[in-house]
């Protein structure tokens, strides 16, 4: 597991105490193979925008009529945009992407375009679950979704260590939240195995 | 709470079952472990549906061996549902509620006390025929919110006797008794519930609705002039009205008949129904928000209603799950019953409007709407131009030109509606509740508590991001899951208030985790 180094101008908006191992704002970046698995991702769907293309070309002439030109210039300035976004889209994903798990949140700060900064309270946590489709698979990167009751948030292109690692930190801190709230058993009176 | 024993209260106890099982189902849930079944007559409610189809079946293809095939197929059903009946329990302990049913796909769902969320009890026709009431029995769950966890049928006084003995222990009291009802705090005439459900119905659905209101209009006139018939798109249009305007509003105006809405204690209680009649109650605790809305219609006429996000009120027939708290009143009755109902939500705090930056990202977003719409229209613009340029009188005037002059209108009403959506949008925090108020058209006031807050999302635009603005979106756990509130644009700092509030009240203990447990 590589952790990459600390993340600068970041700082813990709160008290909680970030994961061992964490840049100096407590903020964790992804591992650079996650650009690799996007490329990945993004050149099958422009294959399949591709042959959709093709075939549109090839047979749609007849039924488009005289749409036709319309929709193939149209189809090749989305392939020309997709293309444009593929190529830019990764490296700028990794750059921004953070996350920090503290002993009472996840804050995942993420996005191209649009930049979006995710906090979940852990006390809001229901379920922690690690996914990894084909791609990430290969590359030995997994996703860790985080369920509460009114939503879910992400954390991707995680290594697999660290994804097994990030899920069992929140299932230890919901878990010790949990131990907490239980009512104290009561305590043994001294010298009660005498009487 | 003392009760006659199951066969005077007309619920059927499974003889055949062991010790525990010889008691009764009225005296659930203070008499504990007794297995008791649901009223017969849901044999014939759920073969009911089953009937028709074959009934239809058989007099439209009644030829030959078919009818005897189809009865077969009846009876095959109904001695199917007679099983699933006879071999289906529930057992009421002292900590949970065990609905087992024990066919060949085995089910046993335990349902604790402590996680139930309501218990509410409803009436269809089949249940006046047979004197039975539904028991609809939910827990705080926003993977199943929209389905009732168990759907029990019992005779009424039994229902409303088990409803009243699990109500006692979710709320700490009975639910009203029918003899000692409790005075309404408004009351709602039946025009109040017919104004209700013709304009609480969103403004986009009428526009739409009446769009095809006109559109099948003068498909009839133009076939009545030139004397041909009526073809199909002036029906379909007509059918498009009716399943978008009209047959929402019917539905609104009998789901709300004869409502009634109270507070006793901390729980909220709401009667009404023409067809199906509902008993909802909730405790005051489950609302996640409230929400003022007023649609366009509603403004003109000076007109709020009020709804509440509660988890665990689905009946399972497919009904909007936001309960009502108030319907379209008067802005002030609205406000009373708000400040009688659910004061933990009357939000005192000033509110803010959006900052100068937001109005630019605001023009650049109908500027770039507007621009997609022009591309759009373009085309199609053109095309109609050369098709329609040789007319001749009115049509040779108006046609070749409509469409640029439609354009010209939807973008004139995007730049409007972005001026409003500005100048209406606010965002407020306060010790407790913070706000939202959103929307040109249909606007609407939302008020959370931030001990509901299940996750907070701030996003900024690359335009947002130059002009220092950004929107928050806070997510809650509501009647249908999940649900997600918008904001407008606000300084990214502002809205990082909501998610450091919420995490700072959970730090200092000022979140009382079990009252919000779900």
């Amino acid at each position: 597991m590589s952790f990459p180094g600390p993340v600068s101008g970041q700082t813990p908006a709160d008290g909680g105490s970030p994961e061992p191992g964490a840049g100096a704002g407590g903020y964790r970046r992804l591992n650079r193979k996650c650009m690799l698995s996007m490329y990945i991702d993004y050149a099958v769907w422009y294959a399949v925008l591709l042959v959709a293309y093709i075939l549109t070309k090839t047979y749609a002439e007849g039924f488009l009529g005289s749409y036709y030109d319309l929709i193939r210039y149209g189809f090749l300035l989305v392939l020309g945009v997709a293309l444009v976004y593929i190529a830019v889209a990764p490296p700028v994903f990794y750059a921004r992407y953070r996350y920090r798990i503290t002993e009472d949140r996840v804050d995942v700060r993420c996005g191209v375009l649009f930049i979006r900064h995710t906090l979940v309270p852990i006390e809001r946590v229901h379920q922690v679950e690690i996914t990894r489709g084909p791609i990430n698979n290969i590359l030995g990167l997994a996703d860790v979704t985080i369920t509460t009751a009114g939503g879910e948030a992400d954390i991707r292109y995680l290594e697999i260590d660290e994804a097994e690692t990030v899920a069992d930190r929140l299932n230890n801190l919901i878990g010790r939240m949990l131990r907490e709230r239980m009512p104290a058993a009561p305590t043994p009176r001294p010298g009660a195995a005498d009487e | 709470m003392t009760r006659p024993d199951l066969e005077a209260e007309g619920c059927t106890t499974d003889a055949g079952m062991d010790a525990a099982g010889t008691g009764t189902a009225a005296d659930t849930p203070t008499r504990h472990g007794e297995r008791i079944r649901c009223h017969p007559s849901i044999i014939v409610e759920r073969s009911l549906s089953a009937i028709v189809v074959l009934a239809v079946l058989t007099t439209q293809l009644g030829r030959g061996a078919l009818p005897a095939v189809l009865a077969i197929l009846f009876i095959g059903l109904a001695l199917f549902n007679y099983r699933q009946w006879s071999r289906t329990t529930i057992q009421f302990n002292e900590r949970d509620v065990v609905v087992e049913r024990n066919t060949l796909f085995k089910m046993k769902k335990t349902l604790p006390y402590a996680k139930v969320a309501s218990v509410n009890v409803n009436r269809g026709i089949l249940n006046r025929v047979f004197g039975t009431s539904r028991l609809l029995v939910n827990i705080n769950s926003g993977s199943g919110a929209t389905v009732p966890e168990a759907v029990l049928t019992f005779r009424q006084d039994v229902a409303e006797g088990i409803r009243a003995g699990m109500a006692e222990r979710l709320y700490g009291h009975e639910t009203a008794p029918e003899e000692e009802p409790a005075e309404p705090p408004v009351s709602f005439s039946p025009v109040d519930v017919i104004v209700h459900g013709l304009f609480s119905v969103s403004t986009y659905q009428t526009v739409f609705g009446f769009a095809f209101l006109a559109y099948s209009v003068v498909q009839l006139y133009v076939s009545t002039v030139t004397g041909a018939g009526a073809d199909g798109k002036a029906l379909v249009s007509l059918l498009m009205f009716f399943s978008i305007q009209l047959a929402p509003s019917v539905s609104l105006i009998f789901h709300y008949y004869n409502y009634r809405v109270y507070r006793r204690g901390d729980t909220i209680y709401l009667e009404h129904g023409l067809v199906r009649t509902y008993k909802t109650s909730f405790a005051v605790s489950r609302i996640n928000a409230v929400r003022v809305k007023r649609t366009l219609a509603a403004r003109l006429l000076h007109r709020s209603c009020i709804e509440a996000e509660v988890v665990g009120l689905a009946s399972g027939s497919g009904e909007s799950l936001r309960p009502v708290l108030c319907l379209l009143k008067d802005d002030a009755t609205q406000q009373r019953l708000l400040e009688e109902l659910v004061p933990e939500f009357v939000d005192e705090h000033a509110r803010e409007r959006q900052p100068a930056g937001a109005r630019s990202v605001l023009l650049i977003r109908a500027a770039l709407a507007s621009l997609a719409l022009v591309l759009a229209t373009a085309y199609p613009s053109i095309y109609l131009y050369h098709e329609t340029a040789a007319l001749t009188g009115a049509a040779g005037t108006v046609l070749p030109y409509a469409l640029p002059l439609a354009t010209t209108a939807a973008i004139l009403a995007i730049f409007y509606a972005t001026r409003v959506s500005y100048r209406i949008t606010e965002f407020g925090t306060g010790t407790d509740l913070f706000t939202f108020v959103n929307g040109a058209v249909d606007r609407e006031t939302v008020v959370m508590n931030y001990d509901k807050v299940q996750m907070v999302r701030i996003t900024r635009g690359p335009v947002a991001r130059v002009f220092g603005v950004a929107r928050g979106k806070v997510y809650l756990l509501s009647a249908i899951g999940g649900a997600n509130v918008s904001s407008g644009y606000f300084a990214g700092s502002r809205l990082a208030a909501v998610g450091e509030t919420v995490m700072g009240r959970i730090a200092s203990g000022e979140y009382d985790y079990r009252k919000n447990s779900i």
